[in-house]
């Protein structure tokens, strides 16, 4: 319909794109470390959100903890889920075909919502808190988006900062850029698995906490992560860390400026016609450098 | 090769024994349903079930049906149409059930009553509330809620009524839903509205930022709202957010569970809901079944709940009057019947069309929804117009 | 008898018996024979572009949806028959599949997984959004036809086809040059063989199959809308069907199909809230213990040929 759009509108939206995008970033890092480290695609990635949201949703109702507050439980406990799985089930399909992982994955992705939903039941659950926004001129600032920006940014950037300084982040971009010659360094690439997917989950987690005040807390919200997280990868060039956070930022941005100037039912498919455009220039993505 | 014979005996021996007709019974009347129990109803398909639970331990109470204790058969249709359709056909030919009711939601009957008509089997469908599934010369399916064109009637009727000009239609792009928000641009129209800005949104959204700036560049009076739960939580989250703020509010379904005031707390102030029965409504039984509903689960009803369980006694009402279970008895009777249950009237048109039954439309004050229309059932004035978001 | 002559005999006589089978079933028997002859028909499909190739279509669903869309609109705006109907779905899917294969099919590996789980996205929301064509999230209600026994007919062939098309590529050269680029691409393309040209006819006669059920399924269910016929689940299903019987083969989709559909309907669906819990349970125990399947582990026990 006739609806004008004037640069205040597009200003909005633009906000509301780079808000959603750095949670997208840090979400989609996980999966983008997994992928990286171990070639495997995992897509009981939205899940383990879920149970993050879970996690931070009991804290909240049980011990009345301020879900922001239970951001580092909700991603130790994440941690420890993510490295169990990796422990008994994951590493039987690390380098096998990407078949098997999706297949895999795929697998403990419909268990995982079948076991919400038999231990949560699918009562509809949320968490009322920090509602309302900021207002900076025309700009409205949702409060939950905004903190969630800012804490998806910290740690982002602490993955980051990990992944650059410390010895075990070395080991682990170590291992995914050539797991033979980390080894002959002396790298112990199960540990470095295990922890890989341990902070994949955590991260998982972490955005489960933040999304837990945003939207309805039910079994069934993960998968639509996975697949953000897939777009987010893709167009930042799967493997390449940095790359998740431009994936991010700019799916947000695609989002909403498609739902802005046609239909919010067509941004979806907007955002994947994108990504296939994107795949067809450059096959491993924006900044993809390495052919898998 | 030998083996590859071997196994394609065996697969056949497999087939050939899972297709093997179920022995008929003889005792309860059993009465097979298909339900939502997991997948995107889960939540109100279970309600549902747990509607026709009660029913079937009150009718038993009361000396079951035909001399006859009744018993549910119920099934898991994961939420999706073509899984219903095989479940029912297997209710019917496998299970050879005496009677079926219906599944939840307005896709999932579409889908089921193909199977319940070609056998003609009696499907009275208490969670089916889109008008053109009846009205496709189905014989044996009827219907117990008012249909989805007029959820949204009490909200487009007080507008007009309090002289408002503008509405915005929004919606989820689904059966139930899209029925909904067109029976409310219908209804606005035909009172003088103004339809200003209409969207549907994907099943699952729950980003409504830049569909909310459009409408906020509108500036509608009333907002209307097709909804499930969670897009209704959503988007009264971002209209906070966003600061849109119409001068009334309302949403479809979701608006009316209890979760909704707990997920919302305060900011559900206001929010007028479409609602097919409420517990505050002075029906006959309805204490009765109340108390009943809160001991036997430990919870609230729903509508979804209540409707379940007067479909239920809807059914077992005619095959009492009817004196039989046969199928055109029972449809003959069906036609026929008005009745007033728990969940207010019954009475439909030769096609199953639901005529009597009136919708609601409530108004979160206080922490409880109040009835504030139609007038005639209403127990509360309404709280006009709705603050504006820094107002309150 | 020698095992060939047995298994062919075998063959004809179970033949025989599911044409007969509409005579004696019931109501449900014959549809839940018809869906197993629809997932024969769907696994079958998707190894012979992802069992040969190695391409993984993760979006197979895709040319289901397409078909089923294609058939529905032809027979209520246009007034076709379903058979018709069905063989124009089969068409529809095809040229979604030349639209999608041509450029994607240069992508690699999980390049081309998230592509086609993408396609199937975009695919979904652009049947949603052209709501004159497809009544949108209405879905489309076919006219009423009790015409489920011709349905399990037609269906019946599709899987039949579809299985002597996979046997007559896996026994051909053009199979074998599939396989090739399977196992090694670079290599298959230094030999001479045209990859991008094999892939896409691969791709088409892998669409052609799901079109055809698809407008078939929807003839039959008499409803269709965008989420029932686009689920990543379906694809899901297939890929497991396939990879249980044993993937590149010609009976393992078959037999795939028979004992997951049938296991889903004896057992799990009497456990309403722990049936997912076990599928996913089955597919992690596919993955992890079986990853060649059945017939898979009977070739390298037994030394059976690879075109079984």
């Amino acid at each position: 319909m006739n609806v004008v759009i004037t640069p205040a509108m597009l200003g909005q939206v633009v906000v509301s794109g780079i808000l959603a995008g750095a949670l997208y970033a840090m979400v989609a890092l996980g999966l983008a470390l997994i992928f990286g480290v171990m070639r495997v695609i995992n897509i009981a990635h939205g899940p383990l959100l879920m149970l993050g949201a879970y996690t931070t949703f009991f804290l909240y109702q049980a011990l009345g903890l301020n879900p922001y507050h239970s951001v580092p439980i909700t991603m130790l406990v994440l941690f420890a889920l993510g490295a169990l799985l990796q422990r008994t089930l994951v590493f039987r399909v690390v380098d096998a075909p990407e078949l098997s992982s999706l297949l895999l994955t795929f697998g403990i992705s419909i268990a995982l919502v079948n076991l919400a939903q038999l231990a949560f039941t699918s009562n509809l659950r949320a968490i009322e808190y920090a509602t309302g926004s900021y207002t900076l001129g025309p700009l409205a600032f949702s409060k939950s988006r905004l903190i969630a920006f800012a804490v998806a940014a910290a740690l982002t950037g602490l993955a980051f900062l990990f992944l650059q300084r410390t010895r075990l982040g070395k080991a682990i971009r170590a291992t995914s850029q050539s797991r033979e010659v980390a080894m002959v360094c002396g790298v112990d690439v199960r540990r470095i698995h295990l922890i890989t997917f341990g902070v994949a989950a955590a991260l998982a987690g972490a955005g489960g906490a933040l999304v837990s005040v945003i939207v309805a807390i039910q079994p069934e919200m993960g998968q639509i992560w996975t697949f953000k997280s897939f777009l987010v990868i893709v167009l930042g060039g799967a493997g390449n860390y940095p790359g998740a956070l431009l994936g991010g930022v700019l799916l947000g941005l695609v989002e909403q400026i498609a739902s802005l100037f046609l239909t919010t039912q067509l941004s979806e498919a907007v955002a994947y016609i994108l990504l296939v455009v994107i795949l067809l220039v450059r096959p491993t993505g924006l900044l993809g450098g390495r052919q898998t | 090769m030998r083996l590859t014979a071997r196994i394609a005996l065996i697969v056949g021996v497999i087939v050939a024994a899972s297709t093997l007709p179920a022995v008929g019974q003889q005792g309860p009347i059993r009465i097979g349903a298909s339900l939502s129990l997991t997948g995107s109803y889960a939540k109100l398909g279970g309600n549902q079930h747990e509607g026709y639970k009660l029913c079937e331990r009150d009718l038993n109470a009361k000396g079951g049906l035909l001399g006859r204790k009744v018993e549910f058969v119920v099934y898991d249709d994961q939420s999706a149409p073509p899984t219903a359709v095989r479940l029912y056909e297997k209710l019917i030919t496998e299970d050879r059930v005496d009677g079926v009711m219906g599944p939840y939601s307005s896709p999932v009957t579409e889908a089921a009553a193909n199977v319940t008509e070609k056998y003609k089997k009696v499907m009275v469908s208490p969670l089916a509330a889109t008008t053109s599934i009846f009205r496709k010369g189905r014989k044996y399916l009827f219907m117990v809620i008012s249909p989805a064109e007029g959820y949204l009637e009490g909200l487009v009727d007080i507008a007009a009524k309090r002289g408002l000009k503008t509405v915005a239609v929004v919606n989820e792009d689904t059966l139930f839903s899209k029925a909904a928000a067109a029976g409310a641009v219908e209804l606005a129209k035909k009172r003088g509205l103004q339809v200003v800005y209409q969207e549907a949104y994907p099943k699952g959204n729950t980003d409504f930022s830049a569909l909310l700036t459009k409408v906020k560049s509108l500036n509608p009076d009333v907002i209307a709202a097709a909804t499930y739960f969670d897009d209704a939580v959503a988007l009264t989250r971002q209209m906070k957010e966003l600061n849109v703020n119409p001068r009334m509010y309302g949403v479809t379904v979701g608006g009316d569970l209890p979760e909704f005031y707990e997920t919302l707390k305060q900011n559900a102030e206001y929010i007028y809901g479409a609602t097919q029965w409420e517990p505050s409504l002075p029906y006959p039984g309805q204490k009765e079944f109340l108390d009943a509903y809160k001991k036997e689960f430990g919870h609230e009803p729903s509508y979804h709940s209540a409707a379940g369980y007067a479909g239920c006694v809807v059914y077992a009402e005619g095959v009492k009057r009817a004196g039989s279970l046969d199928s055109d008895k029972v449809r003959e009777t069906l036609l026929k019947l008005e009745t007033r249950t728990m969940f207010g009237d019954y009475k439909v048109d030769g096609d199953g069309f639901q005529l009597a039954h009136k919708m609601a439309l409530f108004q979160w004050q206080d922490g409880k929804k109040h009835t504030v229309w139609p007038d005639e059932l209403a127990s509360a004035k309404t709280r006009f117009p709705t603050p504006s978001w820094t107002q309150r | 008898m020698r095992p060939r002559t047995a298994f062919r005999v075998g063959l004809v006589l179970l033949v025989a018996a599911l044409a007969a089978y509409p005579a004696v079933g019931t109501g449900y028997g014959v549809r839940a024979m018809l869906q197993i002859f629809m997932w024969v028909a769907l696994a079958a499909s998707w190894n012979l572009i992802s069992g040969l190739t190695g391409y993984v279509s993760f979006g197979h669903v895709a040319f289901f949806g397409a078909g089923a869309y294609t058939g529905a609109i032809l027979i209520t705006s246009a007034g076709w028959s379903w058979p018709a109907a069905a063989l124009a779905g089969g068409l529809g899917a095809c040229v979604v599949a030349l639209v999608i294969g041509y450029p994607c099919l240069r992508l690699k590996g999980p390049y081309f997984a998230i592509a086609m789980l993408g396609l199937n996205e975009v695919l979904r929301a652009l049947v949603s959004y052209f709501e004159g064509l497809t009544g949108g999230g209405n879905g489309i209600s076919l006219p009423t036809l009790e015409a489920t026994v011709p349905v399990y007919y037609a269906m019946g062939v599709a899987a039949a086809a579809v299985t002597l098309l996979a046997y007559l590529v896996i026994t051909s050269r053009f199979g074998l040059r599939l396989m090739t680029i399977r196992e090694d691409e670079v290599a298959a393309e230094a030999m001479g063989i045209d990859t991008a040209r094999h892939k896409l006819y691969a791709f088409l006669l892998s669409a052609a199959g799901p079109g055809i059920v698809g407008a078939l399924a929807a003839r039959d269910q008499g409803y269709i809308e965008p989420i029932s016929v686009f689920p990543l689940a379906t694809t899901i299903t297939m890929i497991v069907m396939v990879l249980f019987g044993g993937k590149g083969t010609v009976w393992g989709p078959v037999l795939g199909a028979v004992v997951l559909f049938v296991s889903q309907e004896l057992v799990w669906a009497r456990f309403p809230y722990l049936h997912q819990l076990l599928f996913g349970s089955i597919i992690v125990a596919v993955v992890l213990l079986m990853p060649r399947g059945v017939l898979g582990l009977l070739q390298q026990k037994y030394h059976l040929p690879r075109t079984i």
